[in-house]
């Protein structure tokens, strides 16, 4: 029993980690902008495809893992400033259906660059393989990736408790007007959030390119599981969604073993239970990251 | 009342009437039927957001999924038991309708954002039933079915694609005629009021949870009905209907034509609906366009194009129902928690 | 019945570590003008809102005609007979005075769920009404302007208007005078008394304008920092040297 279950445990805290990852980054812009970012899973693609560029122009799996993300983000910033800024002031409703546009010219454009179908992501020979914990293998490259992730929400943690930027972040999510009356640059603010949303897809796109593959609709496949862990762990909780993620990553991965047809299925049906004992999810309460 | 108004009826009316003419008009200038009639149950689909967004003032991005439920439950009840035409629609109709009981009530938890987020979550639940479900839905490859012939009284027919156009056309001047006569009831006016102040209408001693359910379950028979139409229309169902996409698109249909308005739903159905199947003839790289249309729209026509005609025209009439494109967030409401020193009471928008 | 409308037994709401009220007790009479007054922060709009179930006091109890209603759901409350504005007029800017009145009448008559219109009776009868609503605020000539190209005394009357249009015996009035012109204030003032000389209704008000305090009401309630200073009759307060020392630099006490 144990060795088909703890092969599952792994796959399913590593897509926790996964699914945190997203959850946070949606959650930090949707906090402090008010806005649903619908094409955060074509930003996770992205991340994907350029480390899949680098690597294949002969740059280390390392440096693709460092750089893509950035890169990611600077594309971030550029759509925050061009597009998404005239809108936060208005109802969510044109950022949702912008993010959307967005995410549908995304897919063609990566379809048009890389190939419909998925492009082989080669992961470095000093990756494949697993360290033996009791009598079970753990692949390497999922201690990897929950390595990377969790140092990144370390940081992310860090940043938004320990910084004077990151406070003021947090006091600008509670109360936009206040912080401007201050003297801080909220546009600078807004633009930092979210690049720091988009890095983190972007990161979770990479890695995410190495072990779960990558296609043009890759990324969004990851988007609605992190929806539904925003919601499971409480909206505006950081705590709230890497509890969540990873209580969303071992439900898939048990069904999966289990009962594959309601891999999905199960997720909603946990989202539900869990917003009827507690309505606001997990760790919810609005608007404070910590 | 008004003579503008009265004058708007009359136009309305006349609309209604010219429409039952489309095919032929559309035969001469070489456009199938079948696309006609896709805008007309694309319109009364695009009804149910706009009773939600335009009228309600809620992030409607889920309406796909009853949309969908309204093919699946044409198909599978036309694949299984071999129902005529009208059992079909309605099965689709009812499915759509249990389906907004299901999640209904997770959504009236939450406004604004929040709202969006958890009918988006919620509404793809649907989405990946049909989707793993394949020994009954057929899964990602969908399913195909026999369109059934119509029994309706006296009348036993097979139903072609004038047909289809007729009955999809008969339902969107009824769908049409509810929807007007919606607004413009007691019911209709406190969901209007709910738009521009949740608060005081609370104040005023009405469970808003209440009305805002009753909407989304109106707004789900309209997806419903646009759904089993679409369903009969192509004779196949397939998973893609149901999915946030697909919401997105009839989102964006309702704000280009105009949100809070009768006849937006159909103007923007009739821009979508041609614009994509024009677009995806020309290139095979529509999804550009479609996505560049979408934030062009966003950036370019914030209020529609009947909303921008609307405005230059009619400034002055105190229209109750020609809403506008804002909708208020008050996110935190009765028994919640919120920070001192928030003023309350006004209508809030997110920063 | 007893001649104390809505009593509050020591409420106390905390935000986060923050004290908003704490421990308050308040009794209003019936058929009384009853202000709340103290400085900025005295936590007199946090009462307030958990009088009306705007939110929940974290203890304590509101008891509205001897009922318990300290957990009742702020919509539950209005049908018992409480009635209340807001800071900021709290109205449907996009619809006309009339449309906004109708909203409140159609919700009093029990016909908002409605889907067919009131039959020609009942249609009378709800005009009549809104005639009569608009007649006590003085609005008559701005029937079917739209709320929002009013004045904003104006949306304030429109907003007591809506409120009145539920029936209620209490109304909680939050700063009624806030932003107010001063020939508003006066318009305003008179609708106020007239709340209680006219209808016989009692009448809670939070209000920052002592002159108005003073000539309105017949008991006031002095807050500050979260907790009851004073109370008493307007002229007892007026010369009560706490409330003066808590209000020092003011100048309108100065002046009475």
């Amino acid at each position: 029993m144990f060795e088909r279950l703890a092969p599952e445990i792994f796959n399913g805290l590593m897509l926790g980690a996964f699914y945190a990852a997203i959850a946070i980054g949606l959650s930090l812009i949707m906090n402090l902008t008010g806005t649903i970012n619908m094409a955060h899973g074509s930003f996770l693609t992205l991340g994907g495809y350029l480390a899949y560029t680098l690597i294949s122009k002969g740059t280390s799996f390392w440096f693709a893992l460092l750089v893509a993300p950035i890169l990611t983000a600077l594309v971030g910033i550029i759509v925050e400033r061009l597009l998404m800024r005239p809108l936060y002031r208005r109802d969510p409703v044109y950022s949702l259906l912008l993010t959307f546009g967005l995410s549908l010219i995304a897919e063609e454009v990566y379809r048009l660059i890389w190939g419909s179908n998925g492009v082989p992501f080669g992961i470095p020979p000093s990756l494949s393989g697993g360290i033996a914990v009791a009598d079970f293998q753990v692949p390497k490259i999922q201690i990897l990736i929950a390595t990377v992730l969790a140092l990144a929400l370390a940081l992310l943690w860090f940043f938004l408790n320990q910084t004077r930027v990151g406070l003021r972040l947090r006091a600008a999510v509670q109360d936009a007007e206040m912080i401007a009356a201050l003297g801080t640059n909220t546009q600078v603010l807004y633009m930092v959030n979210f690049a720091l949303g988009i890095f983190l897809a972007g990161l979770a796109g990479v890695l995410a390119g190495a072990q779960l593959g990558l296609n043009p609709t890759s990324g969004n496949a990851l988007l609605m599981p992190a929806f539904v862990t925003v919601i499971v762990g409480g909206m505006g909780s950081l705590l709230g969604a890497i509890a969540g993620g990873l209580l969303i990553g071992l439900t898939v991965s048990m069904m999966t073993l289990f009962f594959p047809a309601f891999s999905e299925v199960a997720i909603y049906v946990l989202m539900a239970l869990i917003l009827l004992i507690r309505p606001r999810g997990l760790f919810g309460e609005e608007g404070i990251f910590g | 009342m008004n003579r503008s108004r009265s004058r708007g009826a009359v136009l309305g009316f006349a609309l209604l009437v010219a429409l039952g003419f489309a095919p032929q008009v559309g035969r001469l200038v070489h456009v199938d039927t079948s696309i006609i009639s896709e805008v007309l149950l694309t319109a009364i689909a695009a009804m149910a957001v706009n009773l939600l967004l335009g009228y309600i003032g809620l992030n409607a991005f889920g309406t796909a999924s009853f949309f969908g439920l309204g093919a699946y439950g044409a198909a599978l009840s036309i694949a299984n038991y071999h129902v005529g035409f009208v059992t079909a629609l309605l099965v689709g109709t009812i499915a759509a309708l249990l389906g907004a009981c299901v999640i209904a009530p997770f959504l009236l938890r939450r406004r604004g954002i929040y709202f969006a987020l958890l009918f988006i979550a919620f509404g793809q639940v649907f989405y990946f039933l049909a989707y793993r479900f394949s020994n009954i839905t057929g899964g990602e490859d969908g399913m195909s079915f026999p369109r059934p012939p119509l029994h309706l009284g006296p009348l036993h027919r097979s139903v072609d694609e004038l047909g289809m156009y007729y009955v999809t056309y008969s339902l969107f001047v009824l769908s049409t005629i509810v929807m007007w006569l919606l607004v413009r009831s007691p019911f209709g006016r406190t969901l209007n009021a709910i738009r521009q102040n949740e608060l005081r209408v609370r104040y005023l001693g009405l469970n808003t949870d209440r009305f805002i359910f009753v909407g989304i379950l109106v707004a789900a028979v309209f997806s419903g009905i646009g759904g089993a139409l679409y369903g009969l229309l192509l004779r196949f169902a397939f998973p893609l209907l149901l999915d946030w996409h697909q919401s997105g698109d009839f989102v964006l249909m309702t704000i280009l034509g105009g949100s809070g308005t009768i006849f937006g739903p159909l103007l923007g159905a009739l821009i979508f609906v041609l614009g994509k199947d024009i677009i995806s003839t020309i290139t095979p790289l529509w999804q550009i366009f479609l996505g560049g249309f979408f934030v062009i729209c966003v950036l370019g026509f914030p209020k529609g194009i009947v909303g921008t005609i609307g405005d230059l025209i009619a400034r002055r009439a105190a229209s109750p129902v020609l809403a506008e494109e804002n909708a208020l967030d008050v996110s935190v409401l009765g028994a919640a928690a919120r920070e001192p020193g928030v003023t309350e009471g006004t209508p809030r928008r997110r920063p | 019945m007893s001649d104390v409308v809505l009593e509050a037994l020591n409420i106390s709401k905390f935000f986060g570590g923050v004290r908003a009220v704490d421990d308050v007790s308040l009794r209003v009479k019936r058929g009384s003008i009853h202000a709340v007054i103290g400085p900025n922060g005295a936590g007199k709009t946090t009462f307030f809102n958990a009088l009306s179930g705007f939110y929940f006091p974290d203890s304590g109890t509101v008891r509205f005609n001897g009922a318990d209603v300290t957990r009742e759901l702020n919509w539950k409350r209005v049908a018992r007979g409480i009635g209340r504005t807001f800071q900021t007029p709290s109205v449907f800017p996009e619809l006309s005075v009339h449309h906004n009145l109708l909203i409140g009448t159609q919700a009093e008559r029990g016909i908002a769920f409605h889907f067919s219109l009131p039959g020609r009776t009942q249609h009378r009868e709800i005009e009549e009404r809104i005639d009569e609503l608009l007649g006590f605020v003085n609005l008559g000539n701005v029937k079917h302007r739209l709320v929002a190209e009013l004045s904003h005394g104006s949306q304030r009357l429109v907003e007591i208007a809506v409120s009145l249009s539920t029936n209620p015996q209490l109304v909680l009035l939050d700063e009624p005078m806030a932003g107010l012109a001063e020939a508003d204030t006066v318009r305003v003032v008179n609708v106020i008394r007239d709340l209680r000389d006219r209808l016989g209704l009692t009448v809670l008000f939070v209000e920052h304008n002592m002159r108005v305090v003073l000539s309105l009401s017949h008991y006031v309630t002095v807050m500050n920092r979260g907790r009851i200073l004073a109370e008493g009759t307007p002229q007892a307060i007026a010369a009560n040297s706490v409330v003066r020392e808590a209000y020092l630099g003011s100048e309108v006490i100065a002046n009475v």
